[in-house]
């Protein structure tokens, strides 16, 4: 009588140490048409009912465990075979990851005026545009400038030859355009471009970009306007800056404020940027000017409202440290993919 | 301006530091800063200076003994101006100067130095000083420096908005610190003597609306006291005499531009005010001649102008040792007209500056007293006669005040107590008559002209921040999603960029002789442009980017991909463009790339294909350009049409354009009109196709064609089939080929790979190929393209 669990178990001694082809030599020599298991099977019909019932299990099982077996040991083999490769084909990841190909850059300016668009787009305001060619009366006059008025110094302004025409020298005029199209309420933000004629230097430039604002309603108080650019500065720049509005004089609003934001660089200790003052000036407000409301006819005793401008290039240079207006101008490769 | 913290002290009664005044200050809306902090500095005292010898190792240097009394010092100093028997100002070891700088024991060139003697601008006392500080003679030794001294004063600098001129003077500044402190002003004490007064002004002209002027005979010109001067010196106005500088003193106490003439240098004893005569010609104060014309205002006398009014006094009239008489004025003259005189003239004084911003009627003429006084007190003298003369009959301005209409615009209710006391420490006359308030605004107050003047100077008083926010809105209004680049713009940029293309942004002037390079017109030139690359408004995108390009291929850089979009300004006024310009490799080399072979370049092709690409519909045709600008390559052009319009165009620069580049390689430049597309075009329209789920079939086959036979005659041909046969699914094109050996002269080779599939079941060859054959025989039949053999 053959000692099946024995023979079992030199085969599962004999396939732990086995490498792929022996395993399918043991395969062979236990399982195969000849095979040690396969003998003993066949060999069962000599034996009585009894013992043909206990040998046939044991041999059954002991077939089943050797083909397990071999299967795990084969799928071990492959795992290890593969774990080998893959060590071997081991890559140094260091000069690795260069592509071939130039990347792309958005502007930071019109980044900027993106961003800023889309805080004021999420505040309900929409955005319209306005002409860059403009007369004096939608520039200046409509906006409560007159002529000869000291205030036009600070805006030296561009003239067309041969035409009556200016270049708009902030977007406001865009304020007088959305209000002659459109009665109250009135919601909206005028992107553009706008233009002084200044010398450039490292924090001016004859070309440059605002954003203008401009809510008109019954009921639109200077708190709405606090409230509006608080929430401004804190979805633009941050949620833990203090600002602060400081009175100032634009012809076309009254009451007009200054706001300032708190450095964001020393949260307001002070520094270079803030030049010590812990603040930067960051953009110009007020409440619309009954004259500015008369010169579109609106009735300015029932309504009222509020404007801002932004400049963006002054945000964009904050918010990405950079030192010289020129250099959104200059379009250099190594400026601008830096973006 | 500068100011001086403490003669603001003398105008209005406070206790605040510098800093805080200045923070007061700007709360309110005077921008002030602190230019000097007093006396920033510690342990110098008092010293004499014993003995005074050369320097062993240097020159320029002197070996000083000097005493503080108790203890004797060696130090080393460099100063020209230092002698034995002065008392110095000696900044002992351990003391600090301003800027935090502590003197520490020191060898300079080898000999040890026991302190530093100081001038005063190390001190801080002045801004710039020569040599060192000497004091008295019979000053204590020993004693801290600041005892010596006396006066701790501190530099404010003001900056004011435009429409407060009324800040320009102590007074002025001393009356916003009143209103925000609740404080009155006070006034300096005049005396005014009843006079008689007899005719020597002639007012002869509208741009003078008050003229006061007074004479004072049996003066002594001398050098001003000490206290006029230093007042002056801490403003930054240089001492001359003494009228001169009282005139410079009111100006600065009350913000009333004064002048000062001798009388005996006039052709007459009249002074006239009028207008002066075109051509006329004045030598002023500065020394420069100027020419006159009918719109500036002079001050005359019978022969010929003595000042330009408001703006500078004439050089022949000035006071100087010799002058007995004064001719002493006190005026208002128009706004308007000292701006037009000093923008033309090009000449802008203390003076005028105030002028221009409008001086109040009141002042005019307390000034006019304070500048008598003065002059009486310190160059002695006698008032001979005064003359007040008015153009207008001045009134206050009066303005109703509604006391809920503060509320309305603020949405903040302020206590009708507070807002009332805001009002009238800013010396508004108020008269409640309840619910409203009458208020009458002083003279100096020009700006405040409407009701919501008014409700500024409360909010400004009351403070800005104390102001609330509302409670946040919860519902807030969505409009609709616009944006500020137009939906073409948005998907051009985006997709560019990923491209590898850098936005740039430019300028919207360029220069005449680029355009004329380029072939393009401009039709808007500025009438005063900076420089002359700025003449004119660009009237098209093209020139400043080819500029960039080349600014980048000059830098060194390889190849260069850009785009802009912007506003250019033609006869059909302006227009946004997009624009793209693109030279040299698509790749660059890269070491896992064994062939070289891969590295287009952005020829005509590559950049038709970025734009084939980034077109964002099949509405989109590239077609042949039929009338090419003059900047393209008249072989290498194309347009694109959208709806049968054309609205832009590619295509390779003109040769003689790109000369200059150093790397030789063509240009590409694409451009589109998105002032028309923004109306017609708003963002893709895409409906879902169904797409077959059963296997595809490919085919290659090459082509060979007649070299003259435009490609898109082929193209048409496949798209027929495709629509037909609608098994053909996709072709692409992957080689091209000419070789006149094996081909032939003009014969032309296409290479196509075509993609077969049915939408309802697997595709057998056999219908594959009847397809294709369909194809081949129209190709031959139609445009004798036949199946390339080999």
């Amino acid at each position: 009588m053959v000692n099946i669990e024995q023979i079992a178990s030199e085969a599962l001694a004999k396939i732990d140490g086995a490498d792929i082809s022996a395993l399918e030599v043991l395969r062979l020599e236990y399982l195969g048409k000849s095979g040690v298991l396969t003998q003993i099977l066949k060999s069962l019909s000599q034996y009585s009912t009894e013992e043909k019932k206990v040998f046939g299990s044991m041999a059954n099982k002991a077939k089943s465990d050797i083909e397990k077996a071999i299967e795990n040991k084969k799928e071990n083999l492959k795992k290890a075979a593969l774990d080998e490769k893959m060590l071997k084909e081991k890559l140094d990841p260091s000069p690795a990851f260069y592509f071939p190909f130039s990347k792309g850059s958005l502007h930071p300016i019109l980044q900027t005026i993106d961003g800023i668009c889309c805080v004021f787009k999420s505040l309900g305001f929409s955005v319209a545009e306005g002409p860059e060619i403009e007369t004096d009366w939608y520039n200046f006059e409509a906006l409560n400038i007159p002529k000869d008025h000291p205030a036009r110094d600070a805006q030296d302004t561009f003239y067309l030859e041969g035409m009556n025409n200016l270049l708009r020298t902030h977007t406001s005029p865009g304020q007088i355009h959305v209000m002659e199209k459109q009665v109250p309420p009135v919601k909206v933000i005028v992107p553009g471009r706008v233009y002084r004629n200044e010398a450039s230097d490292a924090s001016h430039s004859s070309t440059f970009h605002q954003i203008e604002g401009l809510a008109v309603g019954e009921n639109i108080t200077f708190a709405d306007l606090k409230n509006v650019l608080a929430q401004f500065v804190h979805k633009f720049f941050g949620n833990d800056l203090d600002i602060r509005f400081r009175p100032s004089y634009f012809q076309f609003t009254e009451p007009s404020a200054e706001v300032d934001i708190q450095c964001f660089f020393c949260k307001g200790k002070g520094c270079r940027v803030c030049k010590n003052s812990g603040w930067i000036e960051t953009l110009g407000c007020g409440m619309v000017h009954p004259n500015v409301l008369k010169a579109v006819n609106y009735d300015a005793e029932k309504y009222s409202g509020y404007a801002f401008g932004i400049g963006v290039e002054r945000v964009a240079m904050l918010k990405y440290g950079i030192d010289d207006i020129r250099l959104f101008y200059e379009n250099d490769l190594r400026f601008l993919k830096q973006f | 301006m500068k100011a001086s913290y403490n003669w603001l002290k003398k105008f209005v009664d406070f206790d605040l530091p510098p800093d805080d005044i200045a923070r007061l200050l700007t709360s309110i809306g005077v921008e002030t800063s602190v230019l000097s902090l007093g006396l920033g500095f510690s342990g110098v005292v008092s010293a004499k200076v014993l003995d005074v010898q050369k320097h062993p190792n240097a020159d320029k240097l002197h070996l000083c003994s000097v005493t503080d009394g108790t203890n004797d010092y060696s130090v080393v100093c460099g100063a020209p101006n230092v002698a034995a028997g002065q008392t110095v100002a000696l900044s002992k070891i351990g003391a600090v100067l301003p800027g935090n700088i502590e003197i520490k024991k020191s060898k300079i060139r080898g000999v040890e130095s026991e302190g530093m003697l100081c001038s005063e601008s190390e001190l801080g006392l002045k801004e710039k000083s020569e040599g060192i500080f000497v004091l008295p003679e019979n000053a204590p030794l020993g004693v801290p420096l600041e005892k010596i001294l006396g006066e701790n004063d501190s530099i404010l600098e003001i900056e004011i908005t435009t429409n407060r001129g009324d800040v320009l003077s102590h007074l002025g500044i001393a009356r916003e610190i009143g209103a925000k402190l609740k404080k009155n002003p006070i006034l300096p004490v005049i005396k005014t003597p009843k006079l008689s007064s007899f005719s020597i002004v002639k007012l002869e002209s509208d741009m003078c609306l008050r003229y006061i002027g007074c004479v004072i005979s049996g003066v002594k010109v001398a050098p001003s006291p000490k206290w006029i001067c230093e007042s002056l010196e801490k403003c930054g106005v240089r001492p001359i005499n003494n009228i001169v500088d009282i005139t410079n003193y009111v100006m600065l106490e009350l913000g009333q531009p004064m002048h000062a003439f001798d009388i005996s240098k006039l052709a007459s004893k009249k002074v006239i005010v009028r207008a002066a005569k075109d051509g006329e010609t004045i030598t002023a104060l500065d020394g420069r001649n100027y020419e006159l014309d009918a719109q500036t205002l002079v001050i005359a006398d019978e022969e010929k102008p003595i000042a330009i009014a408001g703006v500078m006094g004439g050089e022949y009239s000035g006071i100087d040792a010799q002058t007995q008489t004064v001719f002493l004025e006190s005026a208002i003259f128009s706004p308007s007209s000292i701006r037009r005189t000093s923008k033309k003239l090009n000449l802008a004084s203390d003076s005028s500056y105030r002028f221009e911003r409008g001086l109040g009627w009141d002042i005019a003429e307390l000034a006019s007293w304070r500048a008598a006084n003065l002059i009486l007190e310190v160059a002695g003298g006698k008032i001979e006669t005064r003359e007040d003369i008015a153009k207008i009959d001045y009134e206050k301005t009066e303005i109703t005040l509604r006391i809920d209409r503060v509320e309305k615009l603020l949405g903040y209710a302020i206590e009708e107590d507070e807002l009332a006391s805001a009002l009238r420490f800013l010396g508004i006359d108020l008269q409640p008559r309840g619910g409203v308030i009458l208020c009458v605004i002083p003279s100096w107050r020009n700006d405040i002209k409407e009701e919501v003047d008014l409700i500024e100077e409360i909010a400004r008083i009351y403070g800005y921040d104390n102001i609330p926010k509302p409670p946040e809105e919860k519902t807030q209004i969505r409009t609709k999603n616009n944006s500020f680049f137009p939906h073409i713009v948005e998907s051009f940029r985006t997709k560019l960029s990923g491209l590898g293309f850098s936005e740039v942004l430019n300028y919207s002037f360029c220069e005449i002789k680029e355009l004329e390079s380029l072939g393009l017109k401009y039709h808007y030139k500025i009438a005063n442009p900076i420089s002359k690359e700025n003449e004119v408004l660009r009237p098209s995108l093209l020139a400043s980017l080819y500029k960039n390009l080349a600014l980048n291929l000059d830098r060194g850089a390889e190849s260069a991909a850009l785009f802009e979009y912007g506003k250019t300004y033609s006869q059909s006024g302006e227009k946004k463009m997009f624009a793209a310009i693109a030279c040299g490799n698509v790749w660059r080399e890269w070491w896992s790339w064994t062939e070289k072979k891969i590295c287009p370049k952005y020829d005509f092709y590559f950049g038709g294909g970025i734009v084939k690409n980034i077109l964002p519909s099949e509405d989109f045709i590239i077609s042949e350009n039929l009338a090419p600008e003059k900047y393209f390559h008249y072989g290498k052009t194309a347009s694109v049409i959208y709806r049968g319009k054309t609205v832009g165009g590619f295509g390779v620069l003109k040769p003689s354009i790109c000369e200059c580049l150093k790397n030789g390689d063509e240009v590409f430049y694409f451009e589109i009109d998105v002032e028309t597309l923004q109306d017609s075009y708003c963002g893709k329209d895409s409906y879902y196709k169904r797409y077959s789920k059963f296997p595809s079939l490919k085919r290659d086959i090459s082509l060979i064609a007649d070299k003259k036979l435009p490609f898109s005659k082929i193209e048409k041909t496949f798209k027929n089939v495709m629509k037909t046969g609608n098994v053909l699914k996709e072709y692409s094109l992957f080689s091209v080929y000419e070789d006149a050996a094996k081909l032939g002269e003009d014969k032309i080779s296409y290479s196509f790979r075509l993609t077969y599939r049915d939408n309802e079941k697997t595709l057998t060859d056999e219908e594959a190929n009847k397809d294709m054959n369909n194809l081949l025989s129209k190709l031959d039949k139609e445009l004798s393209v036949t199946l390339r053999q080999s």
